[in-house]
């Protein structure tokens, strides 16, 4: 029970007649750095709103570190930290001043970490606020979720406008955090970021939790994307419900397929003809990911229809069970 | 690094899940600063009520001294003259002609009030609703700080910042009114000062309230200005109806005027009225500001 820092259980929250979670569940351990995915519009950051007592439910159950966020109020938080997917910065005053004030806000907890947290991040503390850049701003964000060690770090969309050594430098200091005992609840939209460093993953849409493993899981699930060329044309019937194969094209004397597992088989069928070329590539979680999104919109680059999976997911009717059927 | 957070963190992690669960206290120092907010808010600020001050002072010093010129020449008594009497009365200014007169229908029942209601109004929208628009609110609201005591802080903001404006108004007004050497008591003027500054702080209680329920600045603005204008209203048109007495007894500008507080003083019952107004709908929307979604 004490192992489980955050879990939801049916969580439910209508906005007038809009359902944007419906019946999410899940449990977030001690010590784990947890991926939550999903497109924009599925839950995540409402999902995250509630654990930080901004949001109530409408139904179902929120807990983090044991009690609703309701009953944890001030204190739960104090255990937290917490970058808005959304963080709205503004004034005159100066980077410094601002993160001043939330350590205060704190107890004075975390203040003297700022400057450290800042040269690492390239920061400049003595700039006004409101003069910052998108990415800088963010780096504020992300030194006041980190600077008090919190417990906890609720991260909605954490690497969102910063550059890509700054995103390997925050994922440095993920793993760090974790390192030093800290759980972590990110969201993103982007796979391969939660890829490289979480543990479990969680995919939400439409305000339920479609897919959980953990990451080798869904690696396995992905699959590989196997290209065989040959001498001359191959019967396509050879190719036929082999295990861990499937998705079978045969175009004379090339083969492209989906393998998930071992190549074994394949490999056996393929050493029967005069093999001149192959390619075995991993397929981007980002593909799996679509699996779980597939919407009427053909051939468009992964970001493109994750964002079309968002604006047409109402007209999708598929859940989890596509996948299990795909499997 | 690492390291440091390990030995800053181990002790306390078990003990403080557990004792958070059990409702118990938390080991950790967490004090949330007693008037952190309060500060922070005055400090964002502090440009906008420099820049009040200066022109709440301006524009007083300018009216009050106006009085040698305009009053004492008899100028005024001239120009009440040539004006109808349903505007004189109106506008207050059947007693124009004398210094308390005059302040009450210049510095006091107009200039100061619409200034005050300006800086006052869109200041208490802007602390809750505007700045949970905005989403700049969002990180205080995240922090170890109940809902209920950032409403009170930013709460507190207004009715400081507003009765240092009053003060402003006050010690220009006495100074002056000495220079001058005019014939109004100084008791009198904290008096009618004191009911400006009820009177203000209502209406902006009003639009801090509206703001804060509903997550609204406009909502905020277009309740907390529109009854001020209406109750402004109320109070101009009393005097001219047979059976305005009505009129007078719901209106705020009138418990703070009617009385004529630079003559005979604030009128307590008038006072409480408006010390009622004020902290009614802020007392009901902490409530509402505490239950309800934040940000949405």
């Amino acid at each position: 029970m004490s192992d489980v820092l955050v879990r939801t259980e049916g969580l439910i929250k209508d906005y007038g007649r809009h359902r944007a979670l419906d019946g999410l569940d899940l449990e977030v351990s001690r010590g784990e750095i947890f991926g939550f995915l999903g497109p924009n519009g599925a839950g995540k950051s409402t999902t995250i709103r509630i654990l930080l007592d901004q949001l109530r439910p409408t139904a179902g159950r929120a807990e983090v570190f044991g009690t609703t966020p309701r009953e944890g109020g001030p204190r739960q938080r104090a255990r937290i930290g917490y970058l808005p997917g959304e963080l709205a910065l503004s004034g005159r005053d100066t980077a410094a001043a601002l993160l001043d004030h939330l350590a205060r806000l704190r107890g004075g907890v975390g203040a003297t970490r700022i400057p450290e947290l800042a040269e690492r991040f390239n920061l400049d503390l003595d700039r006004p606020i409101r003069g910052l850049s998108k990415g800088n701003k963010q780096k504020v964000g992300v030194i006041q979720a980190f600077m008090h060690e919190p417990e906890l770090l609720i991260l909605d969309e954490p690497t969102s406008g910063l550059d890509p050594l700054l995103q390997h430098e925050f994922l440095t200091m993920v793993r760090e955090a974790r390192g030093a005992g800290a759980t972590v609840f990110m969201s993103s939209h982007v796979l391969s970021e939660v890829e490289e460093i979480a543990g479990r993953v969680a995919i939400v849409r439409e305000g339920r939790i479609v897919d959980l493993d953990d990451v080798a899981t869904l690696r396995h699930h992905a699959g590989q994307e196997v290209e065989l060329g040959f001498a001359e044309p191959v019967p396509a019937e050879a190719f036929d419900g082999l295990p861990g194969v499937s998705d079978v094209e045969v175009d004379a004397a090339s083969v492209r397929c989906l393998l998930r597992g071992e190549p074994d088989a394949l490999l056996k069928v393929a050493a029967r003809y005069h093999v001149t070329r192959w390619s075995a590539q991993n397929r981007e979680l980002e593909d799996l990911f679509l699996d779980h999104y597939r919407v009427p919109v053909t051939d468009a680059d992964g970001e493109v229809v994750a964002d079309a999976a968002s604006a047409h997911a109402s007209t999708t009717t598929g859940t989890g069970q596509d996948t299990e059927g795909a499997r | 690094m690492v390291s440091d957070a390990t030995t800053s963190r181990s002790p306390d992690v078990a003990p403080a899940a557990t004792a958070a669960a059990a409702g118990g206290s938390d080991p950790t120092p967490r004090r949330a600063g007693g008037i952190t907010v309060l500060r922070w808010v005055l400090r964002q600020h502090r440009r906008a009520l420099i820049g009040w001050t200066v022109a709440v002072a301006v524009v007083c010093g300018i009216y009050v001294s106006f009085w040698p010129a305009m009053g004492d020449a008899g100028e005024l008594d001239a120009l009440i003259e040539g004006m109808p009497e349903g505007l004189v009365a109106a506008m207050g200014y059947d007693a124009i002609g004398t210094p308390a007169g005059y302040l009450e229908s210049t510095v006091f029942g107009l200039l100061g009030p619409i200034l005050l209601l300006v800086f006052g109004l869109t200041f208490a929208a802007k602390l809750v609703a505007g700045e949970e628009e905005d989403g700049t609110l969002e990180l205080e609201l995240s922090s170890p700080v109940a809902r209920g005591s950032v409403y009170l802080q930013r709460y507190l903001a207004v009715v400081v910042a507003l009765l240092w404006l009053c003060l402003v108004v006050a010690l220009v007004t006495v100074g002056l009114i000495a220079a001058l050497d005019m014939e109004v008591g100084t008791p009198e003027v904290l008096a009618t000062t004191l009911g400006m500054y009820l009177l203000v702080l209502a209406f902006a209680s009003l639009a801090f309230a509206a703001g804060a329920a509903t997550g609204r600045k406009a909502i905020a603005l277009a309740v907390g200005a529109g009854l001020a204008v209406l109750s402004y209203i109320a109070n101009a048109l009393a005097p001219l109806l047979d059976d305005g007495q009505w009129l007078e007894a719901i209106s705020p500008f009138a418990w703070y005027l009617a009385s004529e507080p630079l003559v005979d003083g604030l009128s307590v019952p008038g006072a409480l009225g408006l010390v009622a107004w004020a902290l009614v709908p802020a007392g009901l929307a902490i409530v509402r500001f505490d239950r309800r979604d934040l940000g949405v």
